[in-house]
């Protein structure tokens, strides 16, 4: 059977009556019979206006200015005047349209068309005196999950979570005996994974399981969600997907798009209040306007597609769980926005009011400009595009609006039990299957600040989310009922950094410019001032094109632990310590890191650099400068030993025999010129480079959010976000699998882990054992030892330890939250 | 069809890759057009032979008024920059270079009115985007690859081949970004998405085990995680859906990856002789591969000459010199592909079409009714070889070759102008009518769709897509 919707969706084009001309009595008599019973509006008429009027004459709509809200608009009638006459059904113009009297006036135009016994039923209601139950409308439908509402927390019985005492409300109504909440060890991989995305290493296990604390589930959910790093970079996952924000992508390499990395970053780890959150994202400053900037596509685009629109839709989806796509092509037909709603959203965040395209084309008109819920407050109607955002903000989070709040607090809970209390979660229309529940959280979010760590903490330390998880068996129905969270997936950022966490070796760089901390900062800063040399003090300006060649001798108080060498140089150097080549660099805008630790050696050290002066294009000036900034650290980090380019270093144009060797007198060599500290023209090194640079390289392992896709990431459900996504899929594919199995990223990432761990010299059965714990949280059974121990010889090589890795990440033990 | 009886456990266990996440997925829905059932098939499987970067149809598959190189000549005289030559087909004639083709073109249906989108200044990527699924970007959901469609429609041939393999693209050149954004499944899910081979001839590499292990260690892993999998306590965790899909994932994968279909991506198992007929490049191996995976029971297969910019078909300069060595690279593979599969008596069964994102002129940007800005500076007097050749991107008429499938033999669709602008005079083609035809050659219907979002997405845009009925035998 062919689909109504899809049969509506097809039609898109608007029913108009036209005036209607009194019917022959030839034509009175094609009309089928009038049926001969009583007739019942609700029963047999109302389907068939739903069914084939409403999508055009009713919910606000009046395709001809005919609107089927109530008796008295459908007597009033459209542009060709009334559709029903009380007792008349053969004078009536809705009847002669609906039974095709003229083949080219048929209602509905495309869709259902009425059957003959329809069009009777029609007929004896009018001639009936259109007997119509008050009760029953097709007028706009007022929108859902707008008013906040605080309903009464039900009394206390065990439970004293307020989440508790909803939900036991809603057991008894459901006649669902809650079983008791699960394991301290699978409560503790769930609280990890859902703040900082990962599990607890074997040790943070034990001590937990072992702890005797009344209290210790809901301390350790505080401990974890005070983990601000780590918490923002599992966060920062979700949050990518649902503003769409990458590293690289569509759009980027043009400056069609703009990243919001560090301002999310640190919006996430200082935990920035919701409402706040929200508002620099509509109004945005310039580290976060890269949100409803959206995606400047090259070419020409979709009306539906333009900059405003994609922010008027992204807002709609993301804060308010609305769908506006359709509505900014045509009246939509799966909710009851309009194509001038849509417009008049976007208009907000346009220059000037836009035309109205309807399914792309001009119509040469304009919309009002207003916000989807008018009754949450004005925006002002004003040229001015700033004040016009800052009003939208404002509405948008201001205490009237509940829809933010549901929203939000409805996708925590999606995101913690598998499952939202209104699903899809981007359709927040719907009634909750605990309306109670998601309207006390909504107004409990409000009433703590917009503290989406509160609400956080509020669910994980409910019995609700500490439930066994249950089957739902894939899509689930409508008859939903909630018993306990959904069995759920490891997303494919998880699964990375977990298997990095067991290993040891993992993403070494990140693609995300995440900014530094000011511990970082203090950390790792500069502990001297590097400047810019060169053997010409106008260098900075420019030089003559060619080589030079500096030296400084440094003496080192202790051995050195630690040694790198951050150069930059215009346009090219090689470094040399000790007579020994350490690196070099051809890159003039580029920082090279080398590492020099090998070859020093306490006492004097000769440190030698010959750098080159590319000749530059022709009646252009042609900078040259060389600069470094050696962190060089001994005795466990605590004898800091670094040292700079500055007016200590020699220079000399005469490349002498063995000029980088230290024995090598430096006779005839003058001071180096110095040029100026790391912040001048024309390469105004930033002020935290140092810091930025060490810390990096300090960071160790980088967590997979912070990395641009691979192709592991991409098959295990990462997605492109070139569109919003809210809900990632969790199905395991075939081609997931594939990658899985022989991709070469995993085998990689695998070959990496064994051979740090083949070091370490474990026998078989300490490292079965510490896998198990790491991976699963718990200790293999005497059986899953014996069966490891039969791939694992005793002192497991390489290719042993690396295929035990891989089955153990492959277990649906490991891949699911339980 | 589905038999609705069957339970979920029994149906896990015999299912094969691509069905059982149809059958899992239940989201997107698919939902059927009133003609669906009507329509028979006549092809089984269909490969696309993609012309990357713009291929000039006056230089291939249209030749029109040959004017050869003159130094000083006037750019306008450039229409085409080779003779034409007779195919197997009297009223059909081709450009030179492609003699091999020419001789298998009474096998299948030349379209010379493909009109590309107007998608505003020309973009590559965009253009490709458009062709590959019927819809031009952006869109508001994530657009199925016509290969999704047709591996979510119709499910793998084999279960343990792939329904879709492209064959021949990097992802790590040139636009790569916008090049990911149609290979993809989409809102489909990835189930139905690609199955990326960038080299022919390293597409053993994709269904054997990582590199450096033996298939005696793969097998030994294997066996030792099932082990694993069957030693965990299930008590705890029990049986469920996501479990068993996950296991069942697995299974999929390493059945494939032992299978003999996987011999069918091993191109040092053809024979010598064969391999050298298509050993061109990449393209010419991709079309073996693409020979030996349909005869494997592949579903959808994609080979790409490679999309780089500037590279290939994306002519900018040098235009005659870059389509001479193309054609050398392409005709050879293309007529052997036709003939080996004939020979095996696939052909009948099997849709190939070879396309490009739009054509080329030597003066024209876009339409002749519908500039848009240049981006190749032509002189007016062509001086130097480089600037003999098509170098600009024509959209109004382009040339598509359908061969096999239950498409008509010996068949010419469409007509251009002789003259510049060689436009097209009669019977246009857009996107949607050919996937329409496609599709109906697979026995789909242009106006199937899937719910996504609870709206309706259709397989050609809106549902308004119409088989071209006259290129059916």
């Amino acid at each position: 059977m062919k689909s109504k919707l899809a049969a509506i969706f097809a039609a898109g084009c608007s029913l108009a009556l036209s005036s209607g001309a009194a019917l022959t009595p030839e034509q009175i008599n094609a009309l089928p019979p009038p049926a001969k019973h009583r007739v019942d509006f609700g029963v047999e008429v109302k389907p068939i206006f739903e069914a084939s009027c409403i999508r055009c004459h009713g919910r606000g709509r009046g395709r001809g200015g005919l609107r089927i809200d109530s008796r008295e608009t459908l007597l009033k009638g459209g542009d060709s005047g009334p559709a029903a006459i009380p007792g008349k059904s053969a004078e009536s113009h809705l009847i002669a349209l609906v039974a095709g009297t003229d083949p080219d006036e048929v209602m509905p135009k495309k869709g259902k068309k009425l059957t003959a016994e329809e069009v009777g039923l029609l007929r004896a209601w009018i001639d009936q005196g259109v007997v119509w139950d008050p009760e029953i409308g097709f007028g706009p439908i007022p929108p859902k999950n707008l008013d906040p509402r605080l309903p009464e927390v039900p009394a206390a019985g065990i439970e004293i979570n307020p989440v508790d005492r909803f939900v036991d409300v809603y057991f008894r109504e459901h006649k669902v005996t809650p079983p008791a909440p699960v394991s301290d060890r699978i409560f503790a991989r769930r609280a990890y994974l859902d703040t900082i995305g990962l599990v607890p290493t074997g040790q943070e296990l034990q001590a937990f399981e072992s702890s005797r604390k009344a209290d210790k589930r809901r301390a350790l959910v505080r401990d974890l969600l005070s983990r601000n790093a780590a918490y923002a970079q599992n966060w920062l996952t979700f949050w990518n997907d649902l503003l769409r924000n990458d590293y690289r992508g569509t759009g980027y390499i043009d400056g069609g798009r703009e990243q919001i990395t560090r301002w999310l970053y640190g919006a996430l780890s200082s935990n920035m209040p919701y409402d706040q959150f929200v508002r620099e994202l509509v109004d945005p400053g310039a580290a976060s306007e890269g949100f409803i900037k959206g995606i400047v596509w090259r070419g020409t685009v979709n009306a539906s597609q333009m900059p405003q629109m994609q922010a008027a839709q992204n807002i709609s989806q993301v804060f308010l769980g609305l769908n506006l796509k359709c509505a900014s092509c045509h009246d939509s037909f799966i909710n009851d926005w309009q194509l001038s709603d849509a417009y008049g959203f976007a208009n907000i965040f346009s220059d000037k009011p836009l035309e109205i395209y309807r399914c792309d084309a001009p119509t040469g008109q304009q919309a009002a400009t207003k916000f989807l819920f008018p009754q949450l407050g004005e925006i002002a109607a004003t040229t001015n595009k700033e004040e016009r955002l800052d009003d939208l903000a404002r509405v948008l989070t201001c205490p009237k609006d509940g829809r933010l709040t549901r929203t939000i607090v409805n996708r925590l809970w999606a995101r913690f039990l598998g499952r939202g209390l209104i699903e899809p979660v981007d359709d927040m229309q719907q009634v909750a299957w605990d309306q109670d529940l998601l309207d006390w959280l909504a107004e409990d979010l409000t009433a703590h600040h917009y503290d989406l760590k509160h609400t956080m903490e509020l669910i994980m330390t409910s019995r609700a989310y500490q439930l066994p998880a249950v089957d739902l068996g894939g899509a689930a129905g409508t008859n939903y009922v909630f018993a306990g969270p959904e069995v759920r997936r490891l997303s494919a950022e998880e699964f990375r950094d977990i298997l990095s966490s067991l290993t040891g070796a993992g993403y070494t760089s990140a693609d995300a410019d995440i900014g530094i901390g000011e511990q970082a900062k203090k950390e790792f800063g500069a502990k001297k001032t590097a400047e810019w040399i060169w053997n010409d003090p106008r260098a900075a300006e420019t030089a003559k094109a060619g080589d030079i060649y500096a030296r400084k001798t440094v003496h080192l108080s202790a051995a050195p632990e630690e040694a790198v060498a951050l150069v930059v140089c215009d346009n090219s150097f090689e470094l040399f310590v000790n007579g020994h080549k350490a690196g070099s660099g051809d890159d003039s805008s580029r920082p090279y890191m080398i590492d020099m630790q090998h070859w020093l050696n306490r006492g004097n050290n000769v440190i030698a650099v010959h750098a080159v002066n590319a000749p530059g294009s022709p009646g252009t000036n042609n900078p040259a400068g060389l600069y470094v900034y050696a962190r060089v650290r001994g005795r466990s980090g605590k004898k800091v030993m670094d040292f700079v380019t500055d007016a200590s270093w020699v220079v000399t144009e005469r490349e002498v025999a063995g000029w980088e060797q230290p024995r090598v007198s430096t006779t005839g060599w003058t001071p180096a010129s110095v040029l100026g500290t790391g912040e001048i023209q024309p390469w105004g090194l930033g002020r935290d480079l140092i810091a930025i640079r060490f810390a990096k390289l300090h960071q160790g392992v980088v967590r997979a959010s912070l990395v641009a896709a691979d192709p592991l990431m991409t098959a295990m459900g990462r997605p492109n976000r070139e569109q919003v996504v809210t809900t990632r899929s969790s199905e395991a594919t075939t081609l997931e699998a594939l990658e899985l199995t022989n991709g070469r990223t995993l085998a990689d990432a695998l070959k990496q882990g064994a051979a740090i761990i083949v070091k370490e010299k474990v026998s078989a059965p300490d490292l079965v054992r510490s896998i198990y714990l790491g991976a699963v949280g718990r200790e293999p059974t005497p059986e899953e030892l014996k069966t490891a121990e039969g791939l694992l010889v005793k002192e497991p090589g390489p290719d042993g330890i690396e295929d035990f890795l891989w089955a153990m990440v492959m277990l649906p033990e490991f891949q699911l939250i339980y | 069809m589905m038999n609705r009886d069957w339970n979920r456990r029994d149906f896990l266990k015999t299912a094969g890759a691509a069905t059982l996440g149809a059958l899992t997925a239940g989201y997107p829905r698919r939902v059927m057009a009133d003609e669906d059932a009507r329509i028979a098939p006549s092809a089984d499987t269909v490969i696309v032979l993609w012309m990357a970067g713009g291929m000039a149809a006056t230089e291939t598959f249209d030749p029109k008024r040959y004017v050869a190189f003159s130094k000083g000549m006037p750019a306008s005289d450039m229409l085409s920059t080779f003779p034409q030559i007779d195919t197997a087909v009297d009223n059909i004639k081709f450009s030179q270079g492609l003699e091999r083709t020419a001789s298998v073109m009474d096998r299948g249906t030349l379209i010379r009115s493909y009109t590309a989108g107007d998608l505003g200044f020309i973009l590559h990527s965009r253009h490709q985007y458009q062709w590959h699924t019927g819809y031009a970007p952006p869109q508001t959901v994530a657009a199925p690859h016509l290969g999704a469609v047709i591996a979510r429609t119709l499910g793998p041939k084999n279960p343990a081949v792939p329904a879709f393999i492209d064959i021949g693209q990097r992802f790590d050149v040139g636009e790569s970004e916008e090049e990911k954004a149609f290979h993809t499944a989409g809102f489909l899910g990835g189930e139905f998405g690609p199955f990326l081979i960038a080299n022919p001839a390293d597409a053993v590499e994709s269904v054997r085990p990582p590199e450096g292990m033996s298939p005696t260690r793969f097998q030994n892993r294997e066996k030792f995680y099932k082990a694993l999998v069957a030693k965990s306590p299930v008590g705890e965790f029990g049986s469920d859906y996501q479990k068993e899909s996950l296991l069942r994932s697995m299974d999929n994968a390493h059945r494939l990856l032992s299978s003999p279909a996987a011999a069918a991506f091993d191109l040092s198992l053809e024979k010598k002789e064969i391999y050298q007929k298509y050993d061109t490049g990449r393209f010419g191996l991709g079309c073996l591969l693409a020979r030996r995976l349909t005869e494997a029971g592949a579903r959808f297969i994609e080979v790409t000459s490679e999309y780089i910019p500037f590279q290939y078909w994306d002519t900018h300069e040098n235009g005659h010199t870059r389509a001479a060595d193309l054609k050398k690279t392409v005709d050879g593979p293309i007529a052997q592909l036709v003939l080996d599969l004939e020979e095996r008596g696939l052909l009948d069964r099997t849709l190939i079409v070879l396309a490009s994102e739009f054509s080329r002129d030597a003066l024209l940007e876009g339409k002749p009714d519908k500039p848009v800005k240049d981006q190749v500076e032509v002189p007016a007097k062509v001086d130097e070889m480089k600037f003999y050749g098509m170098h600009r991107h024509f959209t109004d008429a382009g040339s598509v070759l359908l061969l096999g499938g239950g498409i008509k033999r010996g068949h010419l669709h469409g007509l251009t102008a002789e003259e510049r602008p060689c436009k097209t005079i009669k019977d246009r083609v857009v996107i949607e009518d050919l996937h329409a035809t496609i599709y109906h050659a697979l026995g789909i219907s242009p106006r199937l769709s899937y719910e996504i979002e609870r709206r309706p997405f259709y397989v050609t845009r809106d549902g308004v897509g119409k088989p071209i009925m006259e290129l059916f035998a």
